[in-house]
């Protein structure tokens, strides 16, 4: 049971921190009503999940808007594969045929014999590594792999139909799936009912049945009797709550400290002029600035940027003409539309840009 | 001198120009007879004018942008900094399985920006089709059902605040401090306002059987991101949720349809939901088998290792929002998040002597299960050397550990679900440091 098995590891640690924990959550604890996960549960009452206010209409029969799945369409998406073998499909493949699939589609990532690569995981190694702890330099970790770590067969099976290779998944047929997976249990010197898995080897449902992982008993809680779930599981730590005297120690400062963000860390507001923006033409900036006011709207009566009849109609007396009564001023417009500041130069860069904008 | 000459010295000259204290500072300058005989000294001989004020801002001199300049608004330009980050020691080779943090430290109140929310991905964000979309609830189910996205969201919604974490928020910290800003120090977890359906609510018509002990819970994008659920959650605050902060759910968050298990993984909250199976038995996938699982000192894995801990971090200051402009005597507030998986924060206690002594804080805002919970302390600062500490508590009973309690239970190798006490320390400067008070 969870709550015996984690007992087991704090005693292991020491038994005077184990009571301290233990006691000291109990005290702690509350009247509330307590999940399988140790968290409170909340009722549902008068109207109320906590602050929230609920309809407590009858919220049946919704499901009239959904329908029954076809046998088919739970088959194509039921091909998960349980612990039991329950959802593994016929097939076989070799430790041959998996090892050409294993060099052409996943070396790449996981490394020549899973021995890993870049920040993907090695597949292979590591047995016996598991009680390993890096405190200090020079420690060995523990080493995570198929061979170390993983409980079940079925999961190798299942993520690599699933979700292997990594840019192209559920590429793999059953049979190279079966291949694959003959492969890695053999770089993992994993043997099949007392049967060493040499490159003849080929591993079918059957054989597959009868995989044993070696870590197979590595983890804890939980079991499919559900034995483990009869107790509300402690947190993995308890804190104390000691409010004055608590004899501190001094703090440890970074040895080394990782940098390398993406982006930099920074908290400037400067504003950061992009390249886009640098290109801007000096007639765009100076129709945002003085003339978008008019030339944007319809309701104003000015020629609107981009009415390519109207424009071709201005335009159809000659460039000339139009710088003219821009610098000019013309029906309501009146002269440089009102921006004295503009340099006649200035004055044919904008039109240039509206007229460019409206063909 | 140019414009901008003048200005730079205006701001060399008078650096807090607006500061009560700088006023009488200098008013202290002119005797108190002065004071008494003339009785107030106009402001505008003791500070230089800032061109802030006594000239015409350029925004309000021209015309703004259009309204309909952007059609889904944008953060201001000047806000250029606010964003999530990505550091390549966190990735699982690429940035397709890798996360993106939150910039606590930009953060205000206990919602987070959409596009600030914490993103973790196992194979890239998926792009679904809301048209094609499909979820298919079946297995130990008397009626099994199959929903399009229109007929999901016709079931009667619900809207709830409810933090997500990545159960590896913190974990470079196991072997000490590593990350000098908030940002990677706490940023894999982000809170929300999620909309959608009570999965009991949807499963109280299909006729669940009492063999029915397990869900799974499965997504339809590249990594085919599966979990398996107790059927104890998936009856008591479970939901599957197609809102987020009153928008469509954003692809890096499921969208259409995610999984939400109030408090307990991140990666339990599938995104890109397609299938819900009933069962009686678990079904340990490869995210509960070869990751998300916990390797203690004894060499045994915790596996099905659910609800997030009682947990509490200090986002003003920190190291990248630091008190280097505060002058000694200025009062200044000491504000953080505090959250737990497994209920809702009661009480948070604040040191500033690194542990020695502790004050408890105000919880400030709305107090909600399984959310962020704003907490506040007042105080003056003195300008000497301190170690900021918060410690959370639950009503479930969980107070937040010490770092060194929490490796004697459980090592330094589960990298996942580290929730010890966060200390920044605070130096005479003003700078912040992220430092480990080993207690």
């Amino acid at each position: 049971m969870f709550m015996l098995d984690l007992k087991k590891i704090i005693i292991s640690c020491g038994i005077i921190s184990a009571l301290i924990i233990s006691s000291s959550f109990a005290q702690t604890q509350t009247n509330l009503k307590i999940n399988v996960d140790g968290a409170v549960i909340y009722p549902h009452k008068d109207g109320k999940y906590t602050s929230y206010l609920l309809n407590e209409q009858s919220t049946n029969g919704f499901n009239n808007h959904g329908r029954t799945p076809t046998l088919n369409e739970i088959k194509a998406w039921n091909i998960d594969v349980m612990p039991d073998g329950t959802g593994l499909p016929e097939g076989e493949g070799s430790v041959e045929a998996g090892d050409e699939l294993y060099s052409a589609q996943c070396a790449m990532c996981h490394g020549e014999f899973g021995t890993g690569g870049k920040g993907y995981p090695t597949l292979s190694g590591g047995q016996g590594s598991l009680k390993n702890q890096l405190l200090k330099e020079g420690d060995e970790p523990p080493f995570r792999t198929i061979g170390s770590y993983w409980p079940y067969a079925s999961t190798l099976y299942w993520y690599i139909q699933s979700a292997m290779p990594f840019a192209n998944p559920k590429s793999l047929s059953n049979d190279e799936t079966y291949a694959l997976v003959a492969y890695l249990l053999s770089i993992n010197d994993i043997e099949i009912d007392g049967v060493e898995l040499d490159d003849e080897y080929v591993l079918n449902k059957e054989k597959f049945l009868k995989i044993k992982m070696p870590n197979v008993d590595g983890f804890y809680p939980v079991d499919p009797s559900r034995s483990d779930l009869k107790e509300v599981r402690p947190p993995l730590a308890q804190g104390n709550r000691c409010m004055s005297d608590c004899d501190a120690p001094e703090p440890v400062h970074i040895a080394a400290e990782i940098t390398g963000f993406d982006p930099v860390i920074s908290t400037s507001k400067k504003l950061i002029i992009k390249e886009s923006e640098t290109t801007i033409t000096q007639g765009e900036k100076i129709y945002n600035d003085s003339c978008m006011a008019c030339h944007a709207n319809e309701a104003l009566g000015a020629p609107v940027l981009g009415d390519k009849d109207i424009w071709r109609e201005i335009t159809s007396k000659g460039i000339d003409s139009v710088y003219l009564n821009g610098i000019n001023g013309i029906n309501a417009m009146p002269p440089k539309g009102g921006n004295m500041d503009l340099s006649e130069v200035q004055m044919k860069e904008v039109i240039d840009y509206m007229v460019l904008k409206s063909k | 001198m140019t414009k901008k000459e003048k200005t730079m010295n205006v701001t060399t000259i008078n650096n807090k120009p607006n500061s009560r204290r700088n006023f009488f500072k200098k008013t202290a300058v002119y005797s108190m007879s002065a004071i008494a005989a003339s009785s107030i000294v106009p402001i505008s001989k003791l500070n230089a004018d800032e061109i802030e004020i006594t000239q015409k801002a350029p925004w309000g001199t021209k015309l703004g942008d259009l309204v309909d300049k952007y059609a889904y608004g944008i953060p201001s330009p000047y806000e250029h900094n606010n964003v999530r980050r990505v550091h390549d020691l966190l990735s699982s080779g690429d940035r397709y399985a890798t996360v993106s943090m939150t910039p606590h430290h930009l953060q205000e109140g206990i919602i987070t920006p959409n596009g600030l929310f914490f993103n973790r991905s196992h194979g890239g964000t998926a792009h679904v089709d809301p048209e094609k979309f499909r979820l298919m609830l079946h297995g130990l189910l008397e009626k099994p059902l199959v929903l399009t996205l229109k007929q999901l969201k016709r079931y009667p919604s619900i809207s709830r605040i409810y933090f997500i974490e990545c159960p590896a928020n913190g974990s470079t910290g196991w072997r000490g401090p590593q990350f000098n800003n908030l940002q990677f120090v706490k940023g894999m977890t982000s809170c929300a306002e999620w909309t959608g359906v009570r999965l009991k609510t949807v499963l109280d018509d299909l006729g669940l059987s009492p063999n029915a002990k397990w869900m799974l819970a499965e997504g339809s994008d590249n990594s085919e991101m599966a979990r398996t659920i107790p059927i104890e959650k998936v009856l008591d605050d479970a939901m599957l949720v197609w809102g987020q902060n009153g928008e469509p759910l954003r692809p890096e968050q499921g969208y259409p349809v995610r999984l939400l298990l109030p408090g307990w993984e991140g990666n339990l909250n599938v995104k890109w939901l397609k299938r819900l199976e009933f069962s009686d038995k678990p079904w340990h996938t490869k995210e509960e088998t070869s990751k998300y699982t916990m390797l203690q000192a004894n060499g045994k894995g915790i596996n099905y290792f659910w609800p997030m801990e009682v947990n509490s971090i200090i986002t003003s200051p920190c190291p990248e929002v630091p008190w280097t402009d505060l002058e000694v005597g200025d009062k200044i507030e000491i504000s953080g998040l505090a959250w737990s998986g497994r209920g809702t924060i009661t009480t948070v206690d604040i040191s500033l002597d690194g542990g020695n002594n502790w004050v408890e804080a105000s919880l400030k805002g709305l107090i909600l299960p399984k959310a962020w919970t704003r907490f506040s302390y007042i105080f003056k600062w003195d300008g000497k050397t301190k170690v900021l500490l918060s410690r959370a508590i639950d009503d479930s009973g969980h107070i937040q550990p010490s770092i060194d309690k929490l490796i004697e239970n459980v090592g330094v190798e589960g990298i996942y679900h580290r929730n010890p006490i966060v200390g920044w320390e605070v130096k005479s400067n003003g700078e912040v440091n992220n430092v480990h008070v080993r207690s």
